[in-house]
């Protein structure tokens, strides 16, 4: 060992010790809230290391067929005139929303269960309090109730990579570049789709949906000062289309158009490659300013190499209600409301956002971030179940906060590799299922707050399937007739079930892997024992971030623990179970399902798309090529001078309005 | 002297080079790369074709065999170029010097403070050697000695930052200053210095035990010289032969020690820097490790070697200052 | 005749007892080190007789008439008598004994509780299912409480101490090994020798471990905490090495070593025997105080998951389940109280060694 115990203790706890950054990582929370969520590679708990996390905006799958299409070298393509377009296209008018009166509209019809004095006395101990708590302070403010001049501090629980909205890669980027971001599009809280009011006048579908045509507002001004154009629109596309530009997540969905192009300043047409269902959800990416990057991007095609990039990750030009006025890499970012996005040439032309400024402060550990909380240095922050539970119950906690929790649309799993001769059999994975202590993990490991796994798509989805979903319970005599059926026999007589393969006998033993943090672990675990009782052995791998990634893409893995988070539309699943897609690590092959999704792209009536995904839902359920283990919840912790925050399967933030729909009171 | 300086130092050059040779080979084997955390947030559907794959990697630099890549980055250290970090989009050296002086603040305090506590009680304790005294003070040692960091810096913060909320003794929390604009150098650095009061405890609370039982074992062995009781038989008293004659024998492992611990100064512990948030190296190193940063790693690993053959350097010559018997070849 | 016994004889009745056979004889006259290292053997005895400790599986037992020893499963998993899984135990001895065999009997372990998992209710009978969470108080059942999910503290703690024991003497023997040989041979040769040498401990001091660590990792197929150590063994011996090279540096121009040349030594024998004793002092403190940081170190190893893959009982695993709640102190306290006692422990220990082993002690011999 090294000399000094510093070195000792710490130099080996230097080299090996951290907790939050693998942790503390963007909570699990897919990324922009104003553009699309999609399948996204969760970890349990909050915490999951930043890269890792969420991949960003995309997934919805290519082209019409079920082949992943490999690029064809696109043919130069020449935008018709407008006039002739509008001559074609037989416009339909699409929704242009203001988000917030919506949301505040939703609100008000809903019933107030508690006063919010009754809300604020209240210890959220039971789903009734819950409920109370969301209900009286989850509202939006009346005429003057508001403070406008309030500041907020929030809890970031990793830095920022990058300040470049094209190069967005985590839930942290998400949370912060969100506020200063210019976008088009949005979701709201029940995941349709919709133009913002705020930048957008008019948005118009073309019968074929092969056409999107938008007409941006006049009075947009980027934070230097010029104009926010069409044309920045159609440059950013270019710039993220571009093979020399390493953005690749962002250009998943925006490689399914053929082109966008801007007609003037204020009208932007995208050309779809094909007439799908999906195709709202490419025309949403991130816009950069072209009077910025025009001269630059060429030269420098990382955007973080030149003297000018690096200028501008410093000091980043914003098109949204906030702009990045300090930062403190590694502490805190500091955000400020820009007076000419709501004050253009004098005229007040958009709301006013509810903060004057946003804090963000980085705090990675847990404990410490609990801390922060509860002395009032912090506004709000994610729990983990466990602080939930246990830290956050008692007076002291509750004399400047209170927290509120809701379902998300993340669920967690066991992948199995139905490639690999233990899991190809639909037997033997329903065996898993049965053998494994599902009633031990949701009560102890899950603190009882999570609800046990449906398959793919949450109960309360608008494409899950009516059909009762019996979870899985442990029943370990099924378990063995199914393995005993299926041929996992202990022959040898050593203890451990075998089965012929190939004139070999094949022990039951595999390895199944999963991230390093301690919940997964215990999970696993769990499996362990409880394979052990049947006898079949596991071998648990705990097992770095990258490489866990690595090795789920190379397929080379037998069994591992994962989650993902819903995206917005149900199409985005079809990453994961058709033939040979890109997430589907676990090679599951069913020309049944390849059909279904293929036909739900193209459909476009919403009741009958939801047919289709039902009956997928009820097909994987019977296949098992997951053992789906339980939905998790977001929990929060929230300061009681806050109001407003309401949440949606994606959580309170990743959404439309998202975090613009808080606010302080008046004192 | 200057001939032996020339020579460690050119002894040095070659030594960092293997270093940096070994440790690039290295971290390139490990499996994963800064782009497969990028690959895995492709668009799946699209399968990955490999004439994409081979421009992303163009772009960062990986498609060239790592030896290759290795030479690239020396070309470039060697005109003072760090290179830029992959994951971060900002240049090595601003990564570093934003992390160095809080780093240094905080370890090269805790050294000090370490040191200033260690050896009155290493002396104390080899004076009292087997009094009960002695004895309660050696315990107590090693009970700070085994609390983890983490408990300690939890109670640490629970007392002095939420039960003492308002009193004057009140620290901060976490992080390395209160965020708000100083007038003066002065009241910045007070307000470092405040900041850092937690930290810095919990840097060094673990260390004292380890460091007053090195001087106290060494002293024991001087103590029993010959020459020690030649000094006591000729009448001095026990703190002249403690402090003039047994202590400063014990100056060449001290020597060593400080030699030892001077990487430990850009070091920084991981485990503190991120429970309260302090930017520091070590958390740097370990973030950077994990997304696979390769200029990143290769330019902390840089310094940290640069460091430490300064610091045996440093060692060898004082060896020959503090001990007469001891020559530099 | 008159025959006189030669005078020198009597004094020769006890035969010498070399340098190491004098200092035991020493050490065993310190009363703090013995204590120290009769703690020590007993965490010896406690890391063999775990299973016998805690544990769910009999001791030995009599099974459809034959003798069968189950709790060596603790050890191995391979070495679970298969009859068990034949005859659909599922791992749960009291009731199913009993009702498949009326004649059979059992020697059980002291306390009935599992390192790796938590008690089900009713398993044996009358014994409630371990409390989790904030529940998992220490209590008439479970004597150190028990973890988040419900896991005995103690059971964990007893087969943890294997671990703990193996991974200090592990780590530290091959650094101690390395670095005093390296150390001792650079500082007595000097020139090319002490060049080549300490470049080679400076490169191995500037390769950051966690790299190594990760490396280790892609390489092997089944990483163990073994593994872990050894790395950090093979890279931990440089201060060892430095502080052992200066010693010599200083030493090897004492009129003592001079003498010994003199006489025909070698320099092995010179360097082992004659100058290592004085050598010593410097290098105690961080092998003494380096096993008991061998646990903290494997907890931290632990909780970045490089440590044993589960099913594993550790200390350090205990200290990272406390990490989330520390509101469960008996998960700090426990684990706390036996790392200070080894850290304890082995200081006396070293400082009773370091005692026994000057030679300016040895009692001249009237």
């Amino acid at each position: 060992m090294p000399a000094r115990p510093r070195f000792v203790r710490e130099h080996a706890l230097v080299v090996v010790g951290l907790l939050a950054v693998c942790l503390g990582g963007c909570g699990g929370k897919p990324t922009q809230p104003q553009l699309k969520p999609e399948p996204v590679l969760g970890q349990p708990g909050l915490e999951t290391p930043p890269l890792a996390v969420e991949p960003g905006p995309h997934g919805t799958a290519g082209g019409t067929s079920e082949e992943p299409p490999v690029a064809p070298p696109e043919a130069a393509f020449t935008p018709p005139p407008l006039e002739a377009l509008d001559h074609d296209a037989k416009w339909i008018d699409r929704p242009v929303r203001d988000a917030l009166k919506d949301l505040a509209t939703e609100l008000a019809a809903e019933p107030m269960l508690a006063s919010a004095a009754e809300a604020l006395a209240l210890k959220n101990n039971s789903p009734v309090n819950n409920a109370k708590i969301l209900s009286a302070l989850g509202r939006l403010p009346t005429e003057g109730e508001a403070d406008f001049g309030a500041r907020v501090n929030r809890h970031l629980a990793v830095d920022l990579s990058s300040t470049n909205p094209i190069m967005q890669s985590s839930a942290a980027e998400s949370d912060v570049l969100g506020l200063t971001n210019f976008g088009l599009f949005s979701f709201d809280r029940h995941l349709e789709p919709f133009a913002a009011a705020e930048t957008v006048e008019k948005w118009q579908t073309s019968v074929d949906a092969m056409l999107d045509k938008v007409i941006l507002r006049d009075d947009l001004v980027w934070s230097d000062g010029t104009p926010i154009t069409a044309h920045d629109v159609a440059f950013s596309f270019k710039v993220i289309m571009d093979d020399r530009v390493p953005v690749p997540a962002v250009r998943s969905g925006t490689d399914q158009l053929r082109c966008v192009h801007a007609y003037d300043d204020r009208t932007v047409v995208f050309f779809h490659k094909a007439p799908l269902a999906t195709n709202v959800w490419n025309i949403n990416f991130p816009v950069i300013p072209k009077h910025v990057y025009d001269d630059t991007w060429e030269a420098d095609p990382t955007l973080k190499d030149s003297p000018q990039h690096v200028e501008l990750e410093a000091k980043p030009i914003a098109g949204g209600p906030y702009e990045i006025v300090k930062r403190i890499r590694g502490q805190e970012i500091l955000l400020r409301a820009r007076d000419d996005w709501h004050t253009v040439d004098g005229k007040k032309v958009r709301d006013v956002p509810f903060f004057k400024e946003i804090r963000f402060r980085i705090i990675e550990d847990p404990n410490t971030g609990l801390l922060a909380l509860k002395k009032g240095e912090i506004d709000e922050m994610a729990l983990t179940p466990e602080q939930w539970k246990t830290q956050t119950t008692s007076d002291d906690y509750y004399a400047r906060n209170t927290k509120a929790t809701a379902t998300e649309w993340v669920s967690f799993h066991f992948a199995w590799n139905t490639k690999s001769p233990y899991f190809s059999d639909r037997r033997v994975r329903r065996a898993m299922g049965h053998a494994f202590d599902h009633e031990r993990m949701l009560e102890t490991t899950c603190h009882g707050l999570y609800s046990p796994g449906t398959g793919i798509f949450h109960p309360t989805a608008w494409m899950a399937t009516k059909k009762p979903i019996e979870p899985y319970r442990q029943d370990l005599d099924r378990a063995e007739a199914l393995l005993d059926e299926a041929g996992w026999v202990d022959h040898d007589n050593d203890g451990i079930r075998d089965r012929e393969i190939d004139g070999r006998s094949l022990p039951f033993e595999f390895t199944v892997l999963c991230s390093q943090q301690p919940m997964a672990l215990e999970i696993c675990t769990l499996l362990q024992q409880s394979l052990e009782r049947i006898g079949v052995r596991v071998n648990v791998r705990p097992t770095e971030f990258t490489v866990l990634q690595q090795k789920q893409l190379d397929k080379d893995f037998d069994a591992a623990f994962g989650g993902w988070s819903a995206g917005s539309d149900p199409d985005t699943s079809s990453n994961i179970w058709a033939t040979g897609e890109g997430r589907n690590f676990g090679s599951y092959s069913n020309p049944e399902i390849d059909k279904l999704f293929a036909e739900g792209r193209t459909e476009l009536d919403r009741s009958r798309r939801a047919e289709k995904y039902a009956r997928i839902q009820e097909i994987l359920w019977e296949d098992q090529p997951y053992t789906w283990l339980y939905w998790r919840n977001s929990f929060y912790g929230f300061s009681k001078d806050l109001r407003g925050y309401v949440f949606s399967p994606r959580g309170p933030y990743h959404y439309g309005p998202g975090f613009g729909s808080l606010w302080k009171p008046t004192p | 002297m200057i001939h032996y300086l020339l020579r460690r130092l050119a002894l040095g050059l070659v030594t960092l080079l293997l270093i940096t040779f070994l440790v690039y080979a290295l971290i390139r084997a490990i499996p994963g790369t800064p782009l497969t955390a990028a690959v895995a947030q492709t668009d799946p559907s699209r399968r990955l074709n490999p004439a994409d794959l081979e421009r992303m990697n163009a772009a960062y630099g990986l498609d060239k065999p790592w030896y290759q890549a290795y030479f690239l980055w020396l070309s470039n250290v060697a005109r003072g170029d760090l290179g830029r970090s992959i994951s971060r989009k900002a240049p090595v050296t601003q990564l570093i010097g934003e992390r160095i002086g809080p780093t240094l603040a905080l370890s090269g305090s805790s050294l000090l403070l370490a040191w200033a506590l260690a050896i009155p009680l290493g002396l104390y304790t080899a004076a009292r050697s087997g009094k009960p005294d002695e004895r309660a003070v050696n315990l107590v040692l090693y009970m700070l000695y085994s609390v983890p960091t983490f408990v300690a810096a939890l109670a640490l913060q629970i007392t002095f930052s939420i039960w003492s909320e308002g009193k004057l003794w009140e620290l901060p929390l976490f992080g390395m200053t209160s965020g708000e604009a100083h007038e003066t150098t002065i009241a910045w650095l007070a307000d470092v210095g405040w900041h850092s009061i937690l930290p810095l405890a919990c840097m060094t609370y673990g260390g004292l035990a380890w460091d007053a039982r090195f001087i106290n074992t060494n002293l024991q062995e001087v103590l029993r010289q010959d020459y020690i009781r030649t000094a006591r038989a000729k009448g001095a008293g026990s703190f002249r032969v403690l402090g003039h004659h047994a202590f400063r024998n014990t100056l060449i492992p001290v020597v060593t020690l400080l030699g030892l611990s001077l990487p430990a100064l850009l070091g920084g512990s991981v485990i503190i820097e991120q429970i309260f948030t302090w930017p520091g190296m070590g958390r740097l190193f370990f973030e950077s490790l994990r997304e696979r940063d390769y200029p990143t790693v290769m330019g902390l690993t840089l310094v940290f070697s640069l460091l430490t053959l300064a610091g045996q350097l440093l060692a060898d010559i004082l060896y020959a200052l503090v001990d007469p018997r001891v020559s530099l070849e | 005749m008159i025959t006189r016994k030669d005078p020198t004889a009597v004094a020769r009745d006890k035969p010498p007892r070399g340098f190491w056979g004098e200092a035991w004889g020493r050490f065993r006259r310190m009363p703090l080190a013995m204590a120290a290292l009769l703690f020590v053997c007993f965490l010896a005895v406690v890391a063999l007789f775990a299973p016998a400790i805690a544990g769910t599986k009999p001791v030995v037992c009599r099974y459809k008439g034959s003798i069968y020893v189950p709790c060596l499963a603790y050890f191995n998993r391979d070495w679970e008598p298969v009859v068990f899984a034949t005859d659909k135990f599922r791992g749960e001895y009291p009731q199913n004994l009993r009702d498949k065999d009326p004649e059979s009997w059992a020697i059980w372990p002291l306390v009935f509780q599992d390192p790796y998992r938590a008690v089900r209710a009713d398993e044996w009978p009358g014994l409630p299912a371990n409390p989790t969470h904030e529940n998992g108080r220490p209590n008439s059942r479970n004597l150190f409480g028990t973890n988040q999910e419900g896991i005995d503290v103690f059971a964990k703690m007893v087969h943890g101490t294997l671990v703990a024991l193996l991974v200090g003497f592990v780590s530290m023997g091959i650094a101690a090994t390395i670095g005093i040989t390296l150390g001792a041979i650079a500082g007595y040769f000097g020139g090319v020798v002490d060049m080549a040498i300490s470049r080679v401990t400076e490169v191995v001091m500037c390769i950051p471990t966690l790299i190594l660590i990760l490396a280790l990792l892609a390489i092997v197929e089944k990483p163990t905490i073994w593994k872990m150590m050894a790395v950090l063994g093979f890279t931990g011996w440089t201060g060892i090495s430095r502080l052992m090279r200066a010693e010599f540096l200083r030493l090897r121009s004492a009129e003592f070593v001079t003498a010994a040349r003199a006489l025909g030594a070698g320099p092995g024998r010179i360097i082992f025997r004659h100058v290592l004793p004085n050598a010593l002092a410097p290098v105690v403190v961080p092998i003494t105080f380096g096993i008991a940081a061998a646990i903290l170190t494997e907890s931290g190893l632990s909780f970045l998951g490089f440590g044993q893959p589960p099913p594993s009982a550790s200390w350090g695993s205990l200290l990272n389940n406390a990490r989330s709640n520390l509101q469960m102190w008996w998960l700090v306290f426990f684990p706390g109280t036996a790392i200070f006692l080894t850290v304890l422990a082995f200081n006396l220990i070293g400082e009773g060694l370091q005692k026994a082993t000057d030679p300016r002690l040895r009692e001249a011999r009237k």
